[in-house]
C-alpha cells in the first residue's frame, strides 16, 4: 500500500512539464507504480490541455501556410511496432530480481557497478550528466544509515521492500521527499531487504564538500 | 501565397472540448488516408493555439514557431498513434507539444541527453505505450492458467513447469526425469489439452 505520494503541486507541474528534470524522473517513476497518481496526472494533463489551447486571441501567422504545405509533404512515420526496444527491465541482485518502473529502465542502462558500503548497504550510481548522480541503493536486512540531516533536497523512491527511518515506515512505491528540515536514520528490517532509487536535486552541492551529507546513503557520507 | 490548401480561421471561438469529436475524425482520416484536407483543419485549429502557448512558454517567436512546426509534423506523421479512447485530440496534441518543449529547453541549456521527454511521458512511443498494459483478457487468462495449472496431475505439472517455466528442452526434461522423450512429449500434449479444455469450460 503506497502511503507517500508527490504533492498535488508536483503532480501538476509534472503534467505541465515545468517540474525540474530530476524531480520529474522521481514523480514519473512513482506514477509507474501508483495508479492513483497516474490518474491524477492524466486528469491534470487533460485539464491543462483544455486550458492552454483554449486561447481567446487567435492570431494567424504569415508563415503558417508555408508550414502547412511543408508538413504535408513529409512521409508518414513507419510503424515500428515489431521492434522492441532492448532495455534493462529489472535489476538482479543478491539472487533476486527487482523489476524496474518504466521510467527507470533507460537510466538503469547507465548504471555503474554495485559497490559495498558499510552497514550492509550496496550502491550503484547512475550517471545523470550534469544533473548530478542518482543511486540505486540496496539495504540488506538490518542495513542502516546513521542519523543525519540534509543540506539539499533528496528524493527517494522505494522500488521494492520496506524500510523505516524513525519518522515513518515506507513500502514499495512510496515517494519520499527530504530537505534540511528533517533528520532521519534509515534502516531496513525487512527479511528481503529493500531496493530504493535515490536522487538529489542540487548537483552543485552534491559535488562540494558539505553537500556530501545530502544523500543519506551516499558512500561519501561514510568517509 | 504558396499553397492551395486554405487555412480555416472561422472556428477561433470554438473551445477544444467542443470540437473534440470533429478533430478526432480528422486525425483518423489523416492516419488512414493521409488526407491533407483533414490535416489542414486540424492545423488551422491547433497551430495558432500552439503558437500562443509556445510564445508564453518560450518568449521567442522563432522558438515558438519551431515548436508549432515540430508538434504539427508529429501529428501529421504519427497520426496513427492517436487513440480517441485514450484522450481527446487537444490532450494528445498538448502532450506532444509539452514533450517537444521539454526537450528543446534542455537542448538550449546544453544538457546532455540525460533525461528526455520520452522517459517521462511516452506519448509517441508505440512499444512503451502498450508494453505494460496486458489486456484484461490476457490477465484473466494468465491468472486462470496459474490456478488451473495447480489442478494438473503431478507428472504433467512437472513436465510443463520444466518446459514453460524453467525453459528447458523436452530432451533435457527427459534426461532429468529419466523417462523416454516420447513420454515427455505426450505428457506435454496431454497437459496442454487439459489446460485448454479447462479454460474453455471456464468461459
Amino acid at each position: 500500500m503506497i502511503k507517500f505520494h508527490p504533492s498535488p503541486e508536483q503532480l501538476s507541474q509534472f503534467a505541465e512539464g515545468t517540474l525540474y528534470a530530476v524531480e520529474s524522473i522521481m514523480v514519473s517513476a512513482h506514477c509507474d507504480m501508483c495508479e492513483r497518481c497516474q490518474k491524477r496526472v492524466a486528469a491534470e494533463t487533460e485539464r491543462l490541455a483544455e486550458d492552454v489551447l483554449e486561447t481567446q486571441k487567435i492570431e494567424h501567422h504569415y508563415e503558417f501556410d508555408t508550414m502547412l504545405a511543408g508538413i504535408t509533404q513529409l512521409p508518414a512515420a513507419e510503424s515500428i511496432r515489431a521492434l522492441p526496444v532492448e532495455r534493462t527491465q529489472a535489476i538482479e541482485l543478491d539472487g533476486r530480481t527487482f523489476p524496474l518502473p518504466r521510467t527507470l529502465q533507460r537510466l538503469a542502462d547507465k548504471t555503474g557497478n554495485w559497490s559495498s558500503l558499510v552497514g550492509r548497504l550496496w550502491q550503484a550510481p547512475v550517471d545523470l550528466g550534469n544533473q548530478g548522480v542518482a543511486n540505486f541503493i540496496y539495504m540488506e536486512k538490518g542495513g542502516s544509515v546513521p542519523e543525519h540531516t540534509h543540506r539539499g533536497t533528496e528524493f527517494t523512491l522505494v522500488i521494492n521492500g520496506e524500510f523505516s527511518d524513525g519518522l515513518n515506515a515506507y513500502d514499495s512505491g512510496d515517494f519520499i521527499f527530504m530537505d534540511g528540515e528533517k533528520t532521519h536514520a534509515p534502516r531496513s528490517d525487512a527479511p528481503e531487504g529493500c531496493l530504493v532509487f535515490s536522487i538529489v536535486d542540487q548537483p552543485l552541492h552534491f559535488t562540494s564538500g558539505l553537500a556530501r551529507l545530502i544523500n543519506p546513503f551516499s558512500h561519501l557520507f561514510f568517509r | 501565397m504558396l499553397v492551395g490548401i486554405p487555412l480555416e480561421q472561422s472556428n477561433s471561438a470554438v473551445k477544444p472540448k467542443e470540437c473534440a469529436g470533429e478533430m478526432s475524425e480528422y486525425i483518423v482520416a489523416v492516419a488512414e488516408k493521409r488526407c491533407k484536407k483533414s490535416f489542414a483543419r486540424v492545423f488551422g485549429y491547433f497551430a495558432p493555439r500552439l503558437r500562443s502557448y509556445a510564445l508564453k512558454q518560450m518568449g521567442n517567436e522563432a522558438l515558438a514557431m519551431e515548436l508549432v512546426q515540430d508538434t504539427m509534423s508529429n501529428v501529421w506523421q504519427k497520426a496513427h498513434l492517436f487513440n480517441a479512447e485514450k484522450g481527446s485530440p487537444s490532450t494528445w496534441i498538448f502532450t506532444i507539444a509539452r514533450n517537444i518543449r521539454f526537450d528543446m529547453l534542455r537542448k538550449l541549456q546544453n544538457r546532455k541527453e540525460d533525461v528526455c521527454s520520452d522517459d517521462l511521458w511516452p506519448v509517441l512511443c508505440e512499444q512503451t505505450a502498450d508494453a505494460n498494459e496486458t489486456s484484461l483478457d490476457e490477465q484473466i487468462t494468465l491468472e486462470q492458467i496459474g490456478f488451473l495449472f495447480e489442478a494438473l496431475p503431478v507428472k504433467q505439472k512437472a513436465v510443463i513447469e520444466a518446459i514453460y517455466i524453467d525453459g528447458k528442452s523436452q530432451q533435457e526434461v527427459a534426461d532429468e526425469l529419466e523417462i523416454p522423450l516420447g513420454t515427455v512429449k505426450s505428457r506435454t500434449r496431454l497437459a496442454l489439452q487439459r489446460l485448454k479444455g479447462m479454460l474453455n469450460s471456464h468461459d
